[in-house]
């Protein structure tokens, strides 16, 4: 249920100010970061309705949305917001706390843009260092689609655009002490 | 010689080797001396910013941990992405002193974050710390007859309370490196807009959209080459480009190159130095533009005539 005026502590908008260190309420919408936004087209709400919902306390509408994860980190929108809100650190805010409350979005373009930053950091554990021809394997792997980019590896192998080995960093095992703590400092909070 | 730590970023041994190679030999050429930090590990990219708290802080902060037990003043880096998370980490534990102790503390064994060190871009390196005048003299072969369009991308000089460099809207610092080698930087109206970035793989069809628009605008202001100063925005422009011609079903046929390569070119390395073959989009016939001069136009030819002729007059 929508309930809107004062009667209730808005919970949501506290926690994403409090994540992001923005102040979500300074937004007038204008709608400046829409138009400035490369992927706002993309986006089942763009960035102006997103705070919106944040100011509203729609907490669950804003965590299942694909927005945040459509945000490229562009920063275009915040160096022209008049309100000067950091909105990239808005939706950086709200998808930890979605993460943090296990809020899973079935949308199957997120479901990938997810799988493949998870892809990606498993790289490093592994090797300390992103290693491009696996993670590119991997990816096409988990999400069944065998042959995304096939037509491009014979060329990309041939001029050595893609290395076929790895390189690891000696401390490959400190990368990996470093993931466990990390994880721990993150489920103690 | 100057020394700076260099850090090379993930991609410099594969994707990218023609940047971090040409790199090198321009950095020599201007007696810069580049020292590795050793043992240096991912940034984590988007990716750990996205997912993680802690990771997307630990990741960047050990490399500037190891970086600045090598003593240098400057941190330069190549790519724009490990650039921008380096430059936000260090915001981050500079302006939070209890952030960087629960990190330092919790996660990482190399020692202690002083925040001594300054982090910059090798394009802003060559700007701000070299200078126009030091690189203009190191030109034996001028690169007059090229036209570049030079594209920045997002992370470069955004966002502005970050990088503290050149204008996040229309900045100017490479269009003026590249007049410094001799070549015509043009008018390009797309050159902070984002070029998708880390979609390349998993939303690869708004990276087609994004960089499609960049690379049509790049064509229609009558560039050659298109100048980047990124691994991951090269890759999205050159690899992705067949693909986005076959959509749009239009030839675009403009190569990306690295702005150090065009250094290298001007500063006498001969073009097997620039590594070409590995770009996807053929770059050897946009470099058969050095050397020929196109007149000027007549309609210019007579505004300038009639701009003297009137001044005369007064």
């Amino acid at each position: 249920m929508i309930t809107l005026g004062l009667q209730e502590k808005n919970t949501f908008l506290e926690a994403v100010n409090k994540k992001s260190g923005a102040n979500v309420l300074e937004c007038y919408q204008c709608g400046k970061c829409v138009s400035t936004c490369p992927v706002s087209g993309y986006m089942d709400f763009p960035p102006r309705e997103v705070m919106q919902m944040i100011k509203l306390g729609l907490k669950e509408e804003t965590y299942m949305a694909n927005s945040m994860w459509f945000c490229l980190t562009c920063s275009a929108c915040s160096g022209r917001c008049p309100r000067e809100i950091d909105i990239p650190a808005v939706m950086e805010g709200i998808r930890h706390l979605a993460i943090e409350e296990n809020y899973h979005s079935q949308d199957k373009k997120v479901k990938e843009i997810t799988r493949f930053h998870e892809i990606f950091l498993d790289m490093i554990k592994r090797y300390g260092r992103n290693y491009e021809l696996r993670m590119m394997a991997e990816f096409n792997i988990r999400t069944r689609n065998l042959f995304k980019d096939m037509h491009l590896a014979p060329k990309a192998l041939l001029k050595g655009k893609i290395t076929l080995g790895h390189e690891s960093t000696k401390s490959a095992k400190a990368i990996q002490k470093m993931y466990k703590l990390a994880e721990k400092l993150e489920k103690n909070k | 010689m100057n020394k700076i730590t260099y850090f090379p970023g993930c991609s410099a041994h594969g994707t990218s080797e023609e940047f971090d190679h040409t790199l090198k030999l321009v950095m020599k050429t201007l007696d810069v001396q580049m020292e590795e930090i050793p043992d240096w590990n991912c940034c984590g990219a988007t990716s750990a910013h996205v997912m993680t708290e802690n990771l997307a802080i630990a990741l960047p902060m050990r490399n500037l941990v190891l970086a600045e037990k090598l003593e240098n003043k400057t941190m330069g880096i190549a790519c724009a992405s490990c650039y921008s998370r380096m430059k936000v980490t260090k915001k981050h534990l500079d302006e939070n002193p209890n952030l960087a102790k629960k990190i330092n503390s919790t996660i990482i064994d190399e020692g202690e974050y002083h925040g001594t060190i300054d982090v910059k871009s090798m394009l802003q390196y060559c700007f701000e710390e070299i200078g126009l005048e030091t690189i203009k003299s190191k030109v034996t072969k001028s690169l007059a007859g090229l036209k570049v369009a030079c594209y920045y991308g997002c992370l470069l000089t955004r966002p502005k309370d970050v990088t503290h460099f050149d204008s996040p809207e229309y900045p100017m610092s490479m269009d003026l490196l590249m007049e410094a080698l001799g070549a015509k930087a043009v008018d390009f109206d797309y050159k902070t807009e984002c070029c998708g970035a880390s979609f390349s793989i998993s939303n690869t069809e708004v990276v087609e959209s994004l960089s499609g628009k960049i690379l049509e605008v790049a064509k229609e202001s009558g560039a050659h080459v298109i100048v980047v100063a990124c691994p991951l925005c090269q890759s999205n422009l050159d690899m992705r480009q067949p693909d986005i011609e076959k959509h749009t079903k239009t030839k675009i046929n403009i190569p990306v190159m690295y702005f150090t390569q065009l250094m290298a070119l001007a500063f006498g390395f001969p073009e097997k130095e620039l590594k070409l073959p590995k770009h996807i989009v053929p770059v050897e016939e946009a470099l058969k533009n050095i050397g020929k001069i196109e007149p000027e136009p007549e309609k210019i030819k007579k505004t300038k005539k009639a701009v003297e002729a009137e001044s005369e007059v007064v």
